[in-house]
């Protein structure tokens, strides 16, 4: 009996390495023929490109994954330019949405297998793209040539758009926020998606470390009145020593340390931004802030209780001093086993530069694509009746002068995460 | 000569061996079940040391050059372990091990004791009392185990909720009557363990109530003419009876309790199932080694139920046979009053929820009850069930229910996951219950008997976290394979245990006589076995069926979350869209009762019959 046992455990074991051993093979070939046709695409036109497409795919489903659920609407609107050059297209792309953060497991898990399934992904979380996605060579990058981003800032990996996330407050209450750091002032509880369950938000609090967005911090620290300087300088030396111990660098890291040390203490944890949109803008929420996707705004009906009106985005104010939010990134790009690469690239370049590509995204206030051309304006969403509707654009919004969102660095996220990482979960950890 | 005689008896043997069917049967779903079942569970605790490209298990890098179960040393390390138990920031240890763990089992404790205390009582009262309406409340008693699990804790968080509390807004009572509750009521353990408590208390209802409603009462009837106190009586006689009741509803609570993510999700506790997805994120390793801590008590609870079902034997004095019950009187007023508690109680935990989703879904904005208010109908509306267009901003981008492919689609996944695994799950139990039957003093049948039965004991997170590794490594992510293979070995417990009792009751004389005929196996089965314990057998694959249609977090990690509607439910729960998530629970609910009724109707069978099987 003991022996069939553990002749059962061996096969057992045995199995899944087994079934595994053929994901490792091959792939290096496969990744260099591909290489070589993203590098031919990249010469391509967007005609040229949906042709190729409409020739590889007819008759086949392509298969995507993202974090946005809006990925199945921009393909529906790509089949159909597919169909406006050849009627008879009858290609279909399946969309799907993977829970949570599983999509890098689910990407990992379908590279490494034997047959492989998505062949292309819209992707967020640049700290987790760097490090498990780029620096594995898991994801290829395509840039299409009729694209007109900024390739330094978002050429690689290939931005679509970046996503604000804004302090909000409804402003029923009596407190004023002038300064990025009257949100974390003593007392205040900023609603939040949990950093662990929307890593993004964790992305935000260590891009506070970098040089560029510490010094912010400090000029804003700066700016307080004495007595809330006093209030806030305890935590800034309480932090000072961890400076090094996390491997940061900069002379102002401890005011970027100090202010993701108080908000990760102090901020209240929601499941998403939906449900703290929906209760930031009752009436019942008089006073209460949060930090959330800009577009949440776009779905509240007013009735008794509830009104955008009663929501302000605090950096509009002419006062206001420190960055208004923060922007995370959409990228697009391609997986080393993709089965259908030209559909794929070709997918990315109708999101990519076309309005009509990224309308799924750019019909709504808070999303700014990379290549400014397809755009919409939503500077008058709003009207005079709700003005926090009324979106101020990119221009403004990565204005380093003006709105001043904190933009997410996938190379420094990657950095400083490991330490960093613990660090945000030792804080969040011990207020729960 | 000597080894070809050895051989030969030994094929021989074999062959007689291979004769019996159920041996056959049992050798084949025995060796298939270890395979799964122990695959599943290795691929976690290898997942423990292996290195995971771009994480905290991998400083130097080297992961980029590993695959899955890669032979190489340098894919392996024990940083893992190292990093949850030894944290260069002391804290952590805390913070991801030692307060989850201690959550999860008070979570666990709790719950049974809501459980048994609240189902226990039911049972009695339903059972052994003159109470008033019994019927009825003993219909919608087991509405809650009935619905998602996290549905009874949302709708605990939109009715408790205070904006000076909770933060964000006002919840119902807070918002219609200024009601509000301290924080430990809204969130944390105390709602959580109630919550679950009330959501597993079928469990104790239909496993307690079904020992008291065959009991032989003469035990107790002895001790009323002996002048014994009634509490003397209940605690030395009438308890005792029911020990075996209580260790069962005690193993079953306890372990799904332990396996629940999204009631303490929802409710903010941190838990070893929170932790592990919080941590699956960027600590895949260490969240195994929590996998692996909730599989092990997975396994205690497999020993557990093993010393416990040996030792029923001393508590075998429930005979079945006496049809002497004698009813309690609860006094003339007394039984209105028990019934009006009960009927207030079940109220808020069956009846509630069902009026609370559909009122959910003509709100104007989620949450919002202004109408409650106001009593102005425009205040209500019927956009989030007939919107056609996803051009409508103020549902998010989502067309309303009645035109939402996602959602209908989602329904299918869902119907193809349950009935797939459903089918497959009773006919392995079926099986099971029958070779084990055959075979009651063979090790090797009580082997596969306790493979069969330990998924069902490992918390659902952990089974779905050994399936999401090993349904990776062959290509089965996010497919219906995967979830139907998953559903199958996590609830063949249902149908095995179903069958096996009702088997026991089964003579072997039924079926040796149409074997002196020369009747083949299979046609006894189909002939004669089936049809004579078909109440049971169909129970057996009504319960997978409708647990499958809505289990979340065994799912969760499987497949992507437009594929099933749970996964949908969940997302439209956490997106704060409660009207689809409450129009998605209604349609589960209308689904699993009138599916429940029609086989109730046609066979006899119900979930309640299985779930006391």
């Amino acid at each position: 009996m003991r022996r069939s046992l553990a002749l059962l455990s061996v096969v057992a074991l045995a199995f899944p390495l087994a079934a595994c051993s053929s994901g490792e093979s091959g792939s290096g070939a496969a990744d260099s023929e591909l290489s070589a046709v993203i590098a031919q695409a990249q010469g391509l036109s967007s005609q040229e490109l949906y042709k190729k497409a409409i020739e590889e795919s007819k008759g086949k489903t392509m298969y995507g994954i993202g974090n946005s659920s809006r990925g199945s609407t921009a393909a529906e609107s790509f089949i159909a330019e597919l169909q406006k050059i050849d009627p008879s297209y009858d290609g279909k792309i399946e969309w799907s949405q993977p829970k949570n953060n599983s999509i890098f497991q689910a990407l990992s898990a379908d590279i490494n297998s034997a047959k492989h399934t998505y062949s292309m992904t819209l992707i967020q979380d640049g700290n987790q793209i760097q490090s498990k996605m780029l620096a594995t060579g898991n994801l290829l990058n395509f840039i299409p040539k009729d694209w007109g981003g900024d390739q330094a800032k978002d050429g690689n990996p290939l931005t679509l758009q970046t996503i604000g996330k804004v302090f909000m407050v409804n402003n029923l209450g009596s407190k004023k926020y002038t300064n990025v750091w009257d949100f974390v002032a003593e007392g205040e509880k900023p609603m939040f998606m949990g950093v662990n369950s929307e890593p993004v938000g964790k992305n935000f609090l260590y891009m506070l470390t970098s040089p560029k967005y510490a010094d912010e911090l400090k000029a804003a620290f700066d700016k307080l009145p004495a007595d809330q300087q006093a209030y806030f300088q305890k935590t800034v030396d309480e932090v000072a020593p961890d400076v090094e111990t996390l491997g940061l660098e900069g002379d102002n890291a401890k005011y970027g340390l100090a202010w993701a040390k108080l908000w990760a203490a102090q901020y209240n944890e929601k499941t998403d931004d939906g449900p703290i949109c929906n209760d930031l803008v009752t009436k019942s929420a008089a006073g209460s802030t949060a930090l959330i996707v800009y577009s949440k705004l776009r779905s509240i009906e007013e009735s008794d209780s509830a009104s955008v009106k009663n929501v302000d985005i605090a950096a509009y104010q002419d006062d206001y001093t420190g960055f208004g939010g923060y922007g995370y990134k959409h990228y697009l790009m391609l997986t080393k086993t993709s089965p259908l690469p030209w559909t794929a690239m070709a997918f990315i370049n109708y999101m990519s530069t076309t309005q009509d590509g990224f309308a799924a995204w750019g019909k709504d206030i808070g999303g700014y694509g990379a290549y400014s051309a397809i755009n919409q304006d939503h500077s008058n969403d709003g009207g005079d009746e709700f003005p926090a509707k009324n979106d101020k654009g990119p221009s403004w919004w990565l204005d380093d002068s003006a709105g001043r969102l904190v933009i997410e660095d996938p190379v420094y996220t990657s950095k400083v995460s490991t330490t960093m990482g613990d660090w945000i979960d030792m804080i969040v950890g011990q207020k729960s | 000569m000597e080894t070809t005689s050895t051989f030969t008896l030994a094929m021989r043997r074999a062959g007689a061996y291979f004769k019996k069917p159920w041996n056959v049967v049992l050798l084949v779903v025995g060796v298939a079940l270890t395979i799964t079942t122990v695959s599943a569970m290795s691929a976690i605790v290898l997942d423990t040391v292996t290195v995971h490209p771009g994480q905290s298990d991998d400083p130097t890098g080297a992961g980029a050059n590993c695959a899955l179960f890669s032979t190489s040393t340098s894919c392996y390390t024990l940083l893992n372990w190292k990093n949850l138990f030894a944290p260069a920031m002391g804290k952590l240890l805390e913070v991801n091990f030692l307060t989850p763990l201690l959550n999860s089992v008070l979570l666990a404790a709790f719950a049974c004791l809501v459980a048994l205390v609240y189902g226990g009582i039911f049972a009695y009262l339903v059972t052994r009392t003159d109470m008033p309406c019994r019927k009825w409340l003993s219909a919608i008693f087991i509405f809650p185990y009935v619905m998602p699990q996290w549905t009874l804790a949302v709708v605990w968080r939109n009715l408790f909720n205070s904006a000076e509390v909770t933060g964000g807004s006002d919840g119902l009572l807070a918002s219609v009557f200024g009601l509000r509750m301290p924080l430990w009521w809204c969130q944390g353990l105390f709602p959580s363990s109630l919550v679950l408590g009330l959501h597993y208390s079928a469990f104790a209802y239909i496993f307690i109530g079904a020992i008291f409603r065959n009991m032989d009462a003469n035990l107790e009837e002895a001790a009323t003419i002996l002048n014994t106190p009634r509490w003397k009586t209940f605690l030395r006689i009438t308890l005792p009876m029911i020990k075996p009741a209580i260790y069962s509803t005690t193993l079953l609570v306890f372990s799904s309790a332990m396996g629940s993510y999204p009631v303490p999700h929802y409710l903010k506790l941190s838990t070893l199932t929170t932790q592990y997805v919080s941590m699956n994120v960027a600590k895949a390793g260490q969240a195994s080694i929590l996998a692996v801590t909730m599989m092990l008590f997975g396994i205690a609870l497999m020993v557990g139920n093993q010393l416990t079902t040996s030792g029923r034997k001393s508590y075998t004095t429930v005979s079945g046979k006496s049809g002497q019950i004698s009813k309690i009187q609860l006094g003339s007023v007394g039984r209105w009053v028990i019934a009006g508690v009960f009927l207030v109680l079940t109220l808020f935990t069956s009846i509630y929820p069902i009026i609370a989703f559909a009122f959910e879904t003509f709100l104007p904005n989620p949450g919002d009850y202004s109408f409650l208010r106001t009593g102005d109908p425009d205040d209500l509306t019927t956009k989030w069930w007939t919107t056609s267009d996803t051009n409508d901003s103020s549902l998010f981008g989502q067309p309303g229910i009645l035109f939402n492919p996602t959602i209908w689609g989602g329904v299918r996944g869902q119907l193809i996951v349950a009935v797939g695994a459903a089918l497959i799950a009773g006919t392995i139990g079926l099986l099971i219950g029958y070779c084990v039957a055959k075979n009651r003093r063979s090790k090797w049948a009580n082997f596969v008997n306790n493979m069969a039965f330990l998924p069902y004991l490992m918390p659902a997170l952990a089974v779905g976290v050994a399936f999401f590794i090993f349904g990776s490594s062959l290509g089965l992510f996010n497919t219906f394979a995967l979830l139907i293979i998953t559903g199958t070995i996590k609830y063949i417990p249902f149908a095995s245990r179903a069958a096996l009792n009702s088997m026991l009751q089964l003579s072997n004389e039924i079926e040796e006589s149409a074997m002196i005929q020369g009747i083949p196996w299979w046609k006894r089965m189909v002939r004669i076995i089936i049809p004579i314990q078909k109440t049971s057998i169909i129970s057996g694959y009504m319960l997978p069926f409708m647990t499958c249609l809505r289990e979340l977090t065994l799912f969760m990690l499987l497949c992507s979350q437009t594929k099933i509607i749970t996964l949908e439910l969940d997302y439209f729960d956490e997106m704060g869209l409660y009207a689809y998530s409450s129009a998605i629970n209604l349609i589960l609910i209308v689904i699993i009762l009138v599916c429940n009724t029609a086989v109730n109707k046609l066979t006899g069978a119900s979930i309640d019959k299985g779930l006391g099987g």
